[in-house]
């Protein structure tokens, strides 16, 4: 067998207990981790010829505490202030297995400090107590393995200059430090169990990782309600993993699915997770509500013998702790089973005007279903349409649509939201920007009350409730970009009052300021800028024409001996930088954009004429790309490191 | 994943054996790699069909040195890491055989 590979697989047991024992010697976990890497190479030299130890665990750990006193005893001949390494060597001699639970469970609140950036937490934890590599990492939550290298080298750090104990957290602080552990293991399980990305809708190695890190807490925490609440409900909805999806791979729903696949062991496990949670005792806290939750479906032989009642009480606890739109959905779907669909109802649509849940697919589908229970079938029939077109699951929308068709339609015929925005964009007058500004707005609206909508039911109310919830904090000039997209719509569809509700915004927000001298000067003294570009931006700063001028100037435009040209009816004038730099950029050319883009469009995106360059076939540079580039080549020099603006390089009035 | 480890075979149990025993199993727990772990009746019976034949018999009845038989199935990240745990167990329990099978679906 390959010694690399066992080398690997005790390094997985072992590595939490060797760094936590590590971490409380020389109170630094980055340095823990490093002797205990010391210490792993140590391995990797010795076993495969030498043979894997009896008790590999203790082997690497007395490796490893031999390179710590070593370290103690280098660091202390530098400065004489530091403990007497003999003293952490009979430290060590007490070596009770107690102690060193202890230390693993310091090392998990320290992993989980909340001075780090959640995604941090989540790396780091993996990485010292799952004993993952970087890569390992990378590859369960599919980013590069430099960005988690970096996380967790930037978590270390972070570590250290705050200079986080390493202590178990008493009274008050230990609630909140164990939900900050609970929080990552949970978030771990979440990734896993209902992958954000990727193709496959189930991770099982990172499920399999957060259980194993919610069962050694267990054991490490037993007194903690909540720790076997997070368990229980971990191992319950991990039972039920392979009824998830069904052949296809396409998501089945909870009511739907075969309950003959659920697991019994996690279930049983999950069963005995939450008698311990309810042994430890206290009020019930969110894991435990939601584990009590999927301990009532768990319990349920078939959909119809839930018990709805009970589930609609634990919502009712568990909206209180957690307010989160989504749990009062659930607990809206839970009413409705529980006391009839006209109690849930009520609740979603207090849940309409949500701004998190408005492209959540699940509210409509909640709606409909609690619609045509009460035989609402013209409204159902919508939200599930509408529900049809917000989820990007191929599988949900075919079976959406088939909610949706199975309804009888009612109402007569007439033009529909849908119809009505696919004609009124459909215009030959409107430009292709405008399409795209109004297209945004317009698909917001679709979005939200249902492409089936009759048009002559659209009201202002609608679009105030719309645009309410999508765009409320949105800057002003944004908030009155989609005013004014329905306010043309509703001229163009004979419904003038459509933007009644919806009042226009000042707009207060100062234009951002002109880049600094010394940023120019930095700017203009790096080497690697290519010649379009430096031509582009000192033409800018010269002659502080708008960006949309600029761009538009045309080679027969160019008065090169005057230092000006013509654009959109004003003259745009330079000085020596860019006299200097334009006829080398324009080097030939007699006709066509001035600022081309680096390669020809394709033929399905042919642009206008006047944008192309009859001499090299390319198009004119775009705005967008053009103020992508300057962003990137100016994040360095920019202090908040976002990078400037094209607009900014217009000299202030003062320059 | 998961694996089923059937074992049999061992020294005969003693004092000693069921604490460092005991001891593993708890490790395997705290470390959340044990689902399941139990003894197993050393011969059992055994049930083989054949066309429409059904045929049941006690036994084989094994060895003395055979006589304790046992299960555990754990969930560990790798095939390498399944080995490491038998090889544990199998220092603890001393001569003997176990069987490590990888477990498919629920």
């Amino acid at each position: 067998m390959d010694a690399r590979r066992t080398v690997d697989a005790v390094w997985k047991f072992e590595s939490a207990r060797i760094i936590a024992g590590l971490t409380r010697m020389v109170h630094d976990v980055g340095l823990a981790e490093e002797l205990a890497q010391d210490a792993l190479v140590a391995a990797l030299e010795q076993w495969p010829s030498g043979g894997v130890p009896d008790n590999p665990g203790a082997w690497l750990m007395a490796v490893a505490k031999r390179r710590a006193i070593d370290h103690i005893r280098r660091s202390q001949r530098l400065d004489h202030t530091g403990e007497d390494p003999a003293d952490a060597r009979a430290d060590e001699r007490g070596n009770e297995p107690e102690r060193e639970q202890d230390d693993v469970l310091r090392l998990m609140f320290l992993s989980c400090h909340p001075v780090l950036p959640t995604e941090a937490r989540v790396a780091l934890t993996l990485r010292l107590l799952g004993g993952l590599t970087a890569a390992e990492i990378a590859r369960a939550f599919l980013v590069t393995k430099q960005t988690i290298a970096r996380r967790i080298a930037e978590a270390k750090r972070t570590l250290a200059q705050r200079q986080v104990p390493f202590e178990l957290p008493t009274g008050a602080e230990l609630a909140e430090r164990l939900a900050s552990v609970l929080e990552v293991v949970y978030l771990v399980f979440n990734e896993g169990y209902s992958a954000t990305a990727g193709d496959d809708l189930i991770r099982p190695e990172l499920c399999q990782e957060a259980l194993r890190l919610g069962r050694q807490l267990a054991e490490l925490a037993p007194h903690e309600a909540e720790v076997h609440g997070l368990v229980a409900l971990m191992e319950i909805q991990a039972s039920r993993s392979a009824a998830r999806t069904g052949p296809s791979g396409a998501p089945v729903q909870l009511h739907e699915q075969n309950r003959g696949l659920w697991d019994p062991l996690h279930i049983r496990r999950g069963f005995a997770a939450m008698l311990r949670a309810r042994d430890a005792g206290g009020p019930p806290g969110p894991y435990v509500l939601q584990a009590a939750i999927a301990v009532c479906h768990a319990q349920a032989r078939t959909a119809e013998d839930t018990d709805w009642q009970q589930i609609a009480t634990l919502y009712g606890a568990l909206v209180q702790l957690l307010p989160t739109p989504v749990v009062q959905l659930n607990r809206a779907v839970a009413v409705g089973r529980a006391q009839g669909p006209e109690a849930g109802l009520a609740l979603v649509d207090a849940l309409v005007a949500d701004p998190t849940l408005r492209d959540y697919h699940l509210l409509p589908g909640v709606r409909g279903d609690l619609l045509t229970r009460l035989g609402r079938n013209a409204e159902a029939r919508l939200e599930f349409q509408r529900a049809a077109s917000l989820t990007r699951n191929a599988a949900e929308n075919a079976f959406l649509h088939r909610r949706a068709d199975e309804i009888a339609p009612g109402g007569g015929p007439g033009l529909t939201l849908g119809e009505a925005v696919r004609d009124f964009l459909g215009r030959a007058d409107l430009d292709p920007g405008t399409i795209r500004s109004y297209g945004q707005t317009l698909r917001r609206l679709r979005l939200a009350l249902g492409d089936g909508l009759p048009l002559a039911s659209l009201t202002a109310d609608h679009v105030e409730r719309v645009l309410t919830t999508a765009w409320a904090g949105a800057a002003p000039r944004t908030w009155n970009r989609h005013r004014s997209a329905v306010r043309s719509f509703g001229a163009w569809a004979a419904l003038p009052d459509l933007a009644a509700g919806v009042d226009r915004r000042a707009d207060d927000r100062p234009p951002a300021p002109s880049i600094e001298p010394a940023q120019i000067e930095a700017l203009w003294s790096s080497a690697d800028v290519p010649l379009r570009e430096r031509t582009l931006w000192i033409l800018l700063h010269e002659s502080g024409a708008p960006v949309h001028s600029v761009l538009s100037l045309n080679v027969e435009d160019l008065d090169l001996d005057d230092r000006r040209a013509r654009a959109s009816g004003s003259w745009v004038n330079w000085r020596s930088g860019t006299a200097r730099l334009l006829p080398g950029l324009v080097a030939g050319r007699h006709r066509g954009p001035v600022f081309l883009a680096d390669r020809r469009p394709g033929s399905a995106r042919m642009p206008a004429a006047a944008d192309l360059c009859p001499e090299t076939g390319r198009r004119r540079l775009s705005y967008e790309r053009a103020e992508y580039l300057f962003k990137q080549a100016t994040r360095k020099l920019d202090p908040s490191g976002d990078g400037y603006t094209l607009r900014q390089l217009k000299p202030s009035a003062d320059q | 994943m998961r694996y089923l480890m059937i074992s049999t075979g061992g020294d005969a149990p003693d004092e000693k054996l069921f604490t460092e025993m005991g001891k593993f199993i708890e490790e395997l727990t705290a470390a959340g790699v044990l689902l399941a772990t139990g003894g197993l009746e050393p011969s059992g019976i055994r049930m083989t069909s054949s066309g429409d034949e059904i045929t049941v018999t006690d036994g084989p009845f094994a060895e003395a040195k055979e006589a304790a038989a046992g299960f555990a199935l754990v969930e560990v990240r790798s095939k390498e890491e399944a080995l490491e745990l038998a090889r544990r167990f199998r220092k603890i329990v001393g001569d003997g055989e176990s069987v490590i099978q990888q477990v498919f679906g629920p």
